[in-house]
């Protein structure tokens, strides 16, 4: 699912990327260059909600963007309370995915 | 004369025998004792085998019916590759056509399609990620069946060694018990209408 993202990515005009394997990897590889965040849900060791929550506690205000098969009420509310700034329901275009980053960085500013 | 007074007296090899009306009806209470007892375990043999099939049934139901949306993922998304493929291949014909008649606009156009084809393919090949989702829910609903079935096994006889799978269930944290390609229109509708 990660090629199938930084493909994507790499479509719509984003090429330098971070990869990490589940949200604690990504916890640890972040740091204040990145601009955007795209997490899954489903991980091993820590959930993408997991992953959101413990990058605000640590005061992050990058966006974050969720990418995910859950679409349930309730899941989608979790990742707006956990953090998450926008959300992407599986399967996606890549031109959904740029509108979203794209909407995301603008409000960026 | 005397007057000779005769015991009657049982030889001592002979067994003891409950030829009396006390023992006849102590016999008839200990048989009236082990029919209630029997009535009992039938009794909780049947609740436990209303409770075996209310464990078992439903679970292996959402198993084939997880199993038949992996079928159905998969069969979808490998329509959608081959419809793509076959596209694709059009525009390649169509690219070779442009290039021999020198049409260079028309070539690009062709090319920037060939693009668009290959993407869409690649984006119909996240089948995998949901396929995986509801393999692993499948997975976790044979587990739980199989755990069931041991605490079933083992009211019959706590004693026993029962042999469960190794492998166990998924992480739950790693799989969606609703994954679905299906809808996402509409799934991205309510998504959008929340982060509104």
């Amino acid at each position: 699912m990660r090629r199938i993202v930084v493909n994507s990515l790499q479509r719509v005009g984003f090429t330098d990327t971070i990869e990490a394997g589940d949200g604690q990897e990504a916890l640890e590889r972040f740091d204040a260059s990145v601009g955007l965040v795209i997490t899954d849900w489903n991980m091993p060791n820590m959930t993408g909600p997991e992953f959101a929550t413990a990058l605000r506690e640590r005061g992050a205000r990058v966006p974050i963007l969720m990418v995910t098969a859950r679409s349930a009420r309730e899941d989608i509310i979790e990742a707006l309370q956990a953090g998450v700034n926008n959300y992407i329901v599986k399967p996606f275009t890549p031109q959904v995915l740029k509108e979203k980053i794209d909407a995301l960085l603008a409000a960026e500013g | 004369m005397s007057a000779f007074l005769l015991a009657d007296k049982a030889p001592a090899s002979a067994p003891h025998a409950p030829t009396t009306l006390a023992g006849v009806a102590s016999l008839s209470l200990i048989l009236e004792r082990a029919t209630a007892e029997l009535q009992t375990v039938l009794g909780s043999l049947r609740d436990n085998r209303a409770a075996l099939e209310a464990a078992t049934l439903d679970r292996l139901q959402q198993t084939s019916d997880k199993l038949r949306q992996v079928t159905s993922t998969t069969e979808g998304a490998a329509t959608d590759i081959l419809d793509a493929l076959e596209r694709a291949g059009a525009l390649v014909d169509d690219l070779e056509a442009a290039e021999r008649t020198s049409e260079p606009a028309r070539a690009q156009a062709a090319r920037d399609q060939l693009r668009d084809e290959i993407f869409s393919m690649m984006g119909a090949l996240q089948f995998q990620d949901i396929t995986t989702q509801q393999l692993a829910h499948a997975a976790a609903l044979l587990a739980e069946t199989e755990a069931r079935l041991v605490q079933i096994a083992r009211l019959f006889d706590p004693a026993a060694t029962i042999v469960q799978a190794a492998l166990g269930g998924p992480d739950p944290r790693t799989f969606d018990p609703g994954a679905t390609t299906l809808d996402s229109g509409r799934r991205q509708a309510l998504a959008d209408a929340i982060f509104a």
